[in-house]
Order: structure tokens, then C-alpha cells, then sequence
């Protein structure tokens, strides 16, 4: 481990991240609102501290690191900008403890959307901007962006971008990772720009438009308005939303592809197929549950329904409904879309189709031998064989998520919070989803949260949103031996 | 600039890691599952897992839109039919394959002017023969190679403890010698690479790397105290195809030669095609053997057989044995480091000579050839100056070189100038670069960059 350059390209990030502070200050400047002070000290903070890990830390030349320092670096890196990312909400007078702002900070980055404001409309309008914006630098990555167009990173690019972007089958859409991480960017950047204008057609104001598609996009899920979407109740605006998260919640190599003319590519993709198949089918039971016992009007329901399921499943978290109300096999239902997740290499969270869907089939091929016991089978997703390897690190990858969702809801319910309120509190942050039930529900949030679990939960964010592995990682005790 | 490079051996990985560094957009194709893990976890290309002579892999690595297909599997067979299969899906990317039985060696221009059209074919054990035969030649150099069809040559020697110039400034060398320093280009001490300025001191130890006229060079050698001696007697150890190469070259001249090789089938071969040269059945790391055969008269001992270690250890035995010089081949790279650790001098790669004549076919520009030192850290090139080039018509001190590149000869109508800062380089002069791996793509840019826009 070489400590210096890890610690030297951790100052670049925060660097580079705090001159994205920037935007927010120009939003505050043309609302002439009260932010424009706490964003000033924020950005000379955040960037003189970069600058000095950076100057202090030079000098030593790097070829190739580590898969470990590359999730060293991106760890360190994505805790280190939680805290400046904070800075703005602190200094802005928002929170009055520390940990709120941190709270608020990792939960925008890592693209969670778990809020402890208590009245949002109230904060001004550079602070709110900052907050969607810091979920959109999140949902593809800061790392990825960094890759793009820093040019220093060269060679270790691709170990930062396997630790921040991990995806059990690896997919790489050019042969050099910068090229890779630009076109994700720019194909990001134009369904965003795509998001806005329609939500600008519809009548939103230019500026809950960019918030929004900034939060729709990531699947983050931060809302400018207290009653999240609900404020507009417009369906209209529901579609168009629906539509845009589904977009963010499915593997954007595959819009690379749609974007070059291959039209039928989310056909092709068996995890999109799984995807939205899984989709339509939860929305048809979720619709049928709420009709009647919540909404009197069969389309009514669908409405509603449809929007909470897309909205869980690709871990957004935005409510137009308060499904803490909802039956309990909904609610089932939508618990359940908090582990699923989107699609690997969408900038959802939570496990990932690809994963479950791999783990079916294997599930499957253990059946499929117990009956043929001297069967040779393999399991193939897309007509692919997927190597033995792959497997395993899945199956790794689910016991770990599991278990570290058990360990933590009893370590927060032995913090004195609720049953329902516990589980579902880890499982909606470590599924980067935002909303849970019971205290931490759609008309709640997480501000009652005792100090602790505050902790807990930003480290189940930062362990969810980059998948395990590069996080819990740092616990091992290897990981430290020389 | 795209590249498909079919096979991820020890030559594909080491040239996907070289092009990678230099920013081209990089494919690698090979069916070993182990083999393509281990290049995408280290280098910054695309990987594709299927074999390099299916159209399928082919199209899928974007071999329509590559300028280059490199076919460096370990089999002939597959490197041709990737050449092949390429040939009728994109006829226009360049083709290079490496061919190494030697029954192939006189249809290189067939294969070009005909189908599968591969523009370049290589051998490196061709190249491989020509380096011993050069090493052979040069007393205590242990890196050698040629530019301008070998009127220069640069060299790399170890430096003695008792040498002249050992401990000595470079400012100061003039003075010493009484006569024009040789121009040092690099030092490389400790495994880092040094481009020397004038304060910095020569060591003991030092690999020094120098440029010098084909005719000087015995001369030059003498500063760095090392003398010629004349090779009469060679012992050669492993027949297989570098090793019956080489018998058959040292079979014409007065070089009294021995060749010891294990399997009774490869001797009887051998003493077929071989008239002069001894063939002895038996391990070359066998002592008795090699005491028999007067191991200790020997000018050199060459071991060339298939397995690295028993070279090694063949090349270390024969030297405490007596014998004067070994040189050894190897393949593994990462053995490079501890050679002169352990007391072997010279060394010869087949795999680094494939590496650097593929490189001298990608470069851009009107570079002729170019050649890595040892341990890759760093390349000489020799390129035509073009007119419209940014380093023609200036003296050399105001064009803004990078650093770690060296302007280290200019070829002008057979004379050959060691440049100083006020030389001026004339268009289609031939120049040496010396530059380290960071430089070469700006070295490369400067040689092209006004070819392109223009």
C-alpha cells in the first residue's frame, strides 16, 4: 500500500469536487439567497484541503496501483467528499449537530435520498440545488467523471473505476477505461438534458426541473418540495418520471447501444427483459392489492402504484403516495424492491438483477443436478457461459449483503429504534432506496434516528452504493498486514 | 489508433501493455480464460475471450475498424488464419504475425504479395541469431543494436570497478580521455533509468548505454576498458530451432563450435544439416560432460534451450567451470532485473525482439525502427525528419523537446553528427532518438504532428 499516492489522489478528488461547488454558487447568485456565504467558505475549505493533501503527498510517480489501493482510493475518496460535501449544510445553519450534515451529504452522493430535514421548502434555493446536484455527481460516479477528464489518472483508472463501478460481468464499451467513463458520462448527461425538457414542457419551473431530473436520473430521490412528487400530483409529471427512473435503473451500456442505432437492445439484454418483466408483473399484483382497500378508482391505483413500485425497485425513493398505508403484501412487495435493486451498471442500487437473476439459475442448476446427478450444465446468461468465478463471488456477494443487513438492523434496534422501523431503515439505506416504514416511512424521516445510527446508516449508504467489497473491505484484518 | 492484438502471451501482453501506456485503444483476443484476467486486471484494454482465428472474436474485437492486427499466439497455425479470416473481413488493416518455424522463412513475401496479406512477418529467432552473433562480436556489451543498416549501433555495457571512467563526472570525461566524450544516453543503476546530464557521475556497476559510429565502436569500447577479444572456441547449449540456427551460422566460419543437445532425434538432425560443428547427445547442465568438453577453454557458452531455469543454472555453471562469457536466453521478464545480480551478463529474449520490431511497425511517422532497452523502460528510434516536422530548420536547444528525450544522432548523406544544442536538423535527415516511455508519445507527435494537418 502506498499511502502517499493514495492519499495524493484523494486531494485531486477533493480538489476537483470542490470546484463543483461552483454551480451551487452560481444558483445562489441568481437567487441572490443567503447560501452564497457558507458556499464561499465551503469551496475555500474544501479546495485548499485537497490542494494540500495533493501538495503534500506529490512527487510520488505511479504506474499501475493495486486492485487494493484502487479501493483505497475510492473508500477514502468517497468518505472524504461526504464530509466536504457537507460543509455547505453546516455552515449553512441547516443542521445544528455535525452528523446531520454528514447524514444529508453521504445520502445525496451515494444517491440514497434518506433525508433529515425536516422542512425542506424552507432551505434555500443554492443549498437545495447543492443537494440534487451532489445525488447526480454521485449516480454515475465522481470517480468515473474524474477518469474522464482528469488526465492524471491514466493507468490506475481502471482499478478506481472497478471499485467504484463493480459489476459482475465486467463491461467495457471501449478499449481505454477513459474513453469508457466519458461516453457513460455524456450518454448520462443527454438523458438528463432529455428529463429536464420534458419536465419543463410540462409546466415545471426551470429550476425544480434540473433538481429533479438531477435526482430522478441517479435514482436518487431528493425532492425540493416536502411532499416529494406528491407536490406537483400531476400525471403528467408522474409518467414522465416513471419513465426516466426506469431509464436510470437499467444498464446504461445498453442506451450506448439504443444511442448507436441498435434499437432492440434492451430486448436483447436478458437482465433488462428480467428487469422490466419483474416490473410489470409487481406492478399488475401491487395494483390490484391497493384497489379498493386504499384507492376506490382501478386507475387511480395503477397510478400510484406503478409510480411507488419503479420508484422502489430502482432504489429512487420519491413518493406521490404514502405506502407505509398500503396492505401488507404490498408493502411486502416493495420491501422486497429494496434488495432487488435496478440492473447492473445502471446508477441504481441495491443487489442488482444481473445478481439475483444468477443466482436463480444457479439455484436452478443445483435442482437441475440433484435430478441428473452426473449432468454437466452450465449457467449462461445471454447465451454466455459464466465463468465459475463470477458465480461464486455472487453467491459471496449476496451472503455478505444479507448478513450485513441482519447485523445491522439488530445493532440499531438495540439503539432503542422500533422493529419495523430498524430493518427497514438499513434495508432502504444499504439499498441506496431513501424511504423506509413505520418511523422512517414517506411521510417521516430519518431525523429522529438516535446519533449512532445516524453513523450506521452513512456507512451502510457508502457500503451500499459501492457494493460491499470496496468498503467492508477495510474491516478485514489482511487488508492491514504488510 | 486501434489495435487487435490476437494472443495474450508474454509478447501480446507485453505490447498491449506498451501500446496501452501510449493511449491507443487496444483489443486483446486469446481463448485462456487466466491468460485474459490477468491483462485486464493489469492493463487499460479491451479484453475478448474466444480464439483469435474465429471471424466471430474477430468482429467483435472491431478488427473493420483496427488499423493493426497483431497475431502473436504461440502457434503458427492460428496466427495465420487470424491473418487470413482478417484478410477477407477487413482487408485494409495492416497485418503482422509472428511465424516461427523456419520452413516458412522464404514465403514472408508470398504471404504479403499474396493472400492472407500480412505485411510483416516475424521471426524473432531470426533476430535472436543476429543479436548472439553481434553480442559475440563486442566485448562486454551486453545489449547491442543496430540503426542505419548498422553504421550506428548503440550499446550497453556494465561498468567495471577498475575502469577509467568509473566514479568520474561526465563534464569530466573529456578531460580524462584527452579526447571527445562518447555520447552517454542513459545510465541505468539499481533498475532506474538515468538520463545522464554532465554533473552526474559513471558508477561501478552503471549499465551504460552509448551511441557510436559502426567503426568507432572498438575504440569506444576501449574508454570503457574493455578489450576485444577474438572467439574461437563456442559451446551451445539446446538444439532447438535458435540453436540450430545458430550452429548453422557458426558452422562457415572459423569458429570452432559444439553443440550438446538432450534428445537423440534433435542431434541426429542435427549432425545431418551440420558439416564442422561437434553434436554431443547429453544435458548441458551435466558437469561431467561439460568437463569432458573442455567447458573451460571455452570463449562462450550459449545456452538456448526451451526451459529458462536449466539456462540459468547452465549459463552459471559454465562460467565457474572457467568458461569466458556466457549468454543466456530468456524469456521471462521478470528475470531481467536479477541477472546481473546473480553474475550473468549477457542475455538474449526472443519474446523482447518480437516486442520491438512489432513496435517499430506501429509507430506512427516515418520512424524506421526502434528498439527498447533492457527492462523496457526506454527506446531508441530512428525516424526520418520530415520538412514539415516541428524539429526541422531550428537549433536543437530551441525546440521544446520533452523530457527524457534525447536527440542522440542526425544521419545526413552518410555522415553521421552527434548533435550538440546548436545543431540544426535538415529535412530528411535521419535522427536517433533516445526517449524514455513517457516521452514517446509526445516524440511521436513531434515527428508526425505537422504531416497530419497539413
Amino acid at each position: 500500500m502506498r499511502w502517499r499516492y493514495i492519499l495524493n489522489v484523494v486531494g485531486i478528488l477533493t480538489l476537483f469536487f470542490g470546484l463543483t461547488m461552483l454551480f451551487p454558487i452560481a444558483v445562489g447568485l441568481y437567487y441572490k439567497d443567503q447560501s452564497v456565504i457558507p458556499f464561499l467558505k465551503s469551496i475555500g475549505i474544501t479546495t485548499f484541503a485537497g490542494l494540500l493533501l495533493y501538495l503534500c503527498f506529490r512527487g510520488s510517480r505511479v504506474e499501475t496501483i493495486t486492485q487494493r489501493e484502487g479501493m483505497a482510493i475510492v473508500s477514502i475518496g468517497w468518505t472524504t467528499i461526504g464530509i466536504f460535501g457537507a460543509l455547505p449544510f453546516y455552515l449553512g445553519g441547516e443542521f445544528i449537530t455535525f452528523v446531520d450534515a454528514f447524514f444529508e451529504s453521504v445520502s445525496g452522493v451515494t444517491t440514497t435520498g434518506a433525508s433529515v430535514l425536516t422542512n425542506i421548502e424552507a432551505v434555500s434555493k443554492g443549498l437545495l440545488f447543492w443537494r440534487s446536484f451532489i445525488q447526480w455527481l454521485g449516480g454515475m460516479g465522481i470517480i468515473v467523471l474524474s477518469i474522464a477528464i482528469l488526465p492524471f489518472l491514466g493507468v490506475g483508472g481502471m482499478q478506481l473505476y472497478k471499485a467504484e463501478v463493480p459489476s459482475p460481468i465486467p463491461d467495457k464499451l471501449r478499449p481505454r477505461i477513459k474513453d469508457t467513463a466519458m461516453l457513460l458520462w455524456k450518454v448520462y448527461a443527454l438523458i438528463s438534458l432529455l428529463g429536464a425538457t420534458l419536465l419543463m414542457i410540462g409546466g415545471m419551473s426551470p429550476y425544480d426541473a434540473l433538481c429533479h431530473t438531477f435526482t430522478t436520473m441517479p435514482t436518487g430521490g431528493f425532492s425540493t418540495k416536502n411532499a416529494s412528487i406528491a407536490h406537483f400530483d400531476s400525471v403528467y409529471f408522474d409518467s414522465v418520471i416513471i419513465i426516466f427512473m426506469l431509464l436510470a435503473g437499467i444498464n446504461f451500456s445498453l442506451h450506448y447501444q439504443m444511442l448507436r442505432g441498435k434499437t432492440l437492445a434492451f430486448w436483447k439484454d436478458s437482465e433488462c427483459r428480467f428487469f422490466l418483466g419483474t416490473i410489470i408483473l409487481l406492478i399488475v399484483v401491487v395494483t390490484f392489492n391497493i384497489h379498493g382497500a386504499v384507492y376506490e378508482n382501478i386507475s387511480q391505483a395503477f397510478r400510484y402504484g406503478a409510480f411507488q413500485v419503479v420508484s422502489i425497485i430502482t432504489t429512487t425513493g420519491y413518493a406521490t403516495a404514502d405506502f407505509d398505508q398500503w396492505p401488507a403484501m404490498s408493502k411486502l412487495i416493495l420491501l422486497l424492491c429494496m434488495f432487488m435493486g435496478a440492473s447492473a451498471g445502471s446508477t441504481g442500487g441495491g443487489m442488482k438483477f444481473l445478481r439475483v437473476m444468477l443466482y436463480f439459475k444457479y439455484c436452478y442448476k443445483e435442482l437441475f443436478s440433484l435430478i441428473h446427478p452426473r449432468s454437466v450444465t452450465h449457467i449462461k446468461i445471454g447465451g454466455k457461459v459464466v465463468p465459475e468465478d463470477v458465480t461464486r463471488s455472487v453467491l459471496g456477494f449476496l451472503g455478505l449483503y444479507m448478513g450485513l443487513f441482519a447485523l445491522c438492523s439488530i445493532v440499531l434496534a438495540g439503539m432503542g429504534v422500533d422493529f419495523v422501523t430498524s430493518f427497514t431503515a438499513v434495508a432502504a439505506t444499504i439499498g441506496n432506496v431513501g424511504p423506509g416504514f413505520a418511523n422512517v416511512g414517506p411521510a417521516l424521516n430519518y431525523a429522529q434516528m438516535p446519533y449512532l445510527g445516524k453513523w450506521l446508516l452513512i456507512w451502510c449508504m457508502l457500503l451500499g452504493r459501492l457494493e460491499i467489497y470496496t468498503i467492508i473491505i477495510f474491516l478485514v484484518p489482511e487488508f492491514w498486514r504488510k | 489508433m486501434k489495435v487487435v492484438i490476437v494472443g495474450a502471451g508474454e509478447v501480446g501482453f507485453h505490447v498491449a501493455s506498451r501500446l496501452a501506456h501510449e493511449n491507443k485503444d487496444v483489443v486483446v483476443i486469446d481463448k485462456d480464460s487466466d491468460a485474459i484476467r490477468r491483462i485486464s486486471d493489469n492493463i487499460d484494454v479491451q479484453v475478448i475471450l474466444g480464439s483469435g482465428s474465429s471471424p466471430v472474436s474477430l468482429e467483435d474485437a472491431g478488427i473493420k475498424e483496427a488499423e493493426i492486427l497483431l497475431a502473436v499466439t504461440n502457434s503458427d497455425e492460428t496466427n495465420l488464419v487470424a491473418c487470413l479470416v482478417a484478410n477477407i473481413i477487413s482487408p485494409y488493416t495492416k497485418k503482422l504475425a509472428r511465424i516461427r518455424n523456419a520452413d516458412f522463412d522464404k514465403y514472408h513475401d508470398i504471404f504479403r504479395d499474396h493472400a492472407p496479406h500480412i505485411d510483416t512477418l516475424i521471426n524473432p529467432e531470426i533476430e535472436v541469431v543476429k543479436t548472439i552473433d553481434r553480442l559475440m562480436n563486442m566485448p562486454g556489451a551486453v545489449d547491442v543494436g543496430k540503426f542505419a543498416n548498422g553504421s550506428i549501433k548503440f550499446i550497453g555495457i556494465n561498468l567495471d570497478k577498475e575502469a577509467r571512467l568509473a566514479g568520474s563526472r561526465l563534464h569530466e570525461i573529456p578531460a580524462i580521455l584527452g579526447k571527445p566524450s562518447p555520447l552517454i544516453a542513459a545510465v541505468i543503476r539499481d533498475e532506474e533509468l538515468i538520463i545522464p546530464s554532465g554533473d552526474d557521475r559513471l558508477m561501478p556497476g552503471d549499465l551504460v548505454y552509448f551511441i557510436s559510429e559502426e567503426d568507432k565502436i572498438m575504440d569506444t569500447l576501449r574508454i570503457f576498458d574493455k578489450y576485444a577479444e577474438p572467439v574461437k572456441r563456442v559451446l551451445i547449449v539446446g538444439g532447438g530451432r535458435i540453436g540450430s540456427r545458430l550452429a548453422t551460422l557458426l558452422d562457415d566460419k572459423p569458429v570452432y563450435t559444439k553443440i550438446i543437445e538432450k534428445n537423440p532425434d534433435i542431434c541426429a538432425k542435427l549432425a545431418e544439416k551440420l558439416n564442422k560443428v561437434v553434436v554431443l547427445h547429453g544435458d548441458g547442465s551435466d558437469q561431467g560432460l561439460l568437463n569432458e568438453e573442455n567447458v573451460q577453454e571455452m570463449d562462450f557458452v550459449i545456452t538456448l534451450t526451451n526451459d529458462e531455469e536449466i539456462n540459468i543454472l547452465g549459463s552459471l555453471l559454465a562460467k565457474r567451470m572457467g568458461a569466458r562469457k556466457t549468454i543466456t536466453k530468456i524469456s521471462k521478464f521478470s528475470y531481467f532485473p536479477l541477472m546481473t545480480m546473480i553474475g550473468i551478463e549477457q542475455v538474449v529474449s526472443p519474446r523482447l525482439s518480437a516486442i520491438n520490431t512489432i513496435l517499430q511497425h506501429i509507430r506512427r511517422g516515418k520512424v524506421l525502427s526502434s528498439i527498447s532497452i533492457k527492462g523496457e523502460q526506454a527506446e531508441f528510434m530512428e525516424a526520418v525528419a520530415l520538412e514539415t516536422s516541428e524539429i526541422v530548420g531550428k537549433p536543437l536547444k530551441n525546440i521544446s523537446f520533452p523530457k527524457g528525450a534525447l536527440v542522440t544522432s542526425i544521419i545526413r548523406n552518410d555522415n553521421i553528427i552527434i548533435p550538440s544544442g546548436d545543431s540544426i536538423i535538415e529535412p530528411d535527415d535521419r535522427i536517433i532518438i533516445f526517449a524514455t516511455r513517457q516521452a514517446i508519445p509526445k516524440i511521436e507527435k513531434i515527428l508526425t504532428v505537422k504531416l497530419e494537418y497539413f
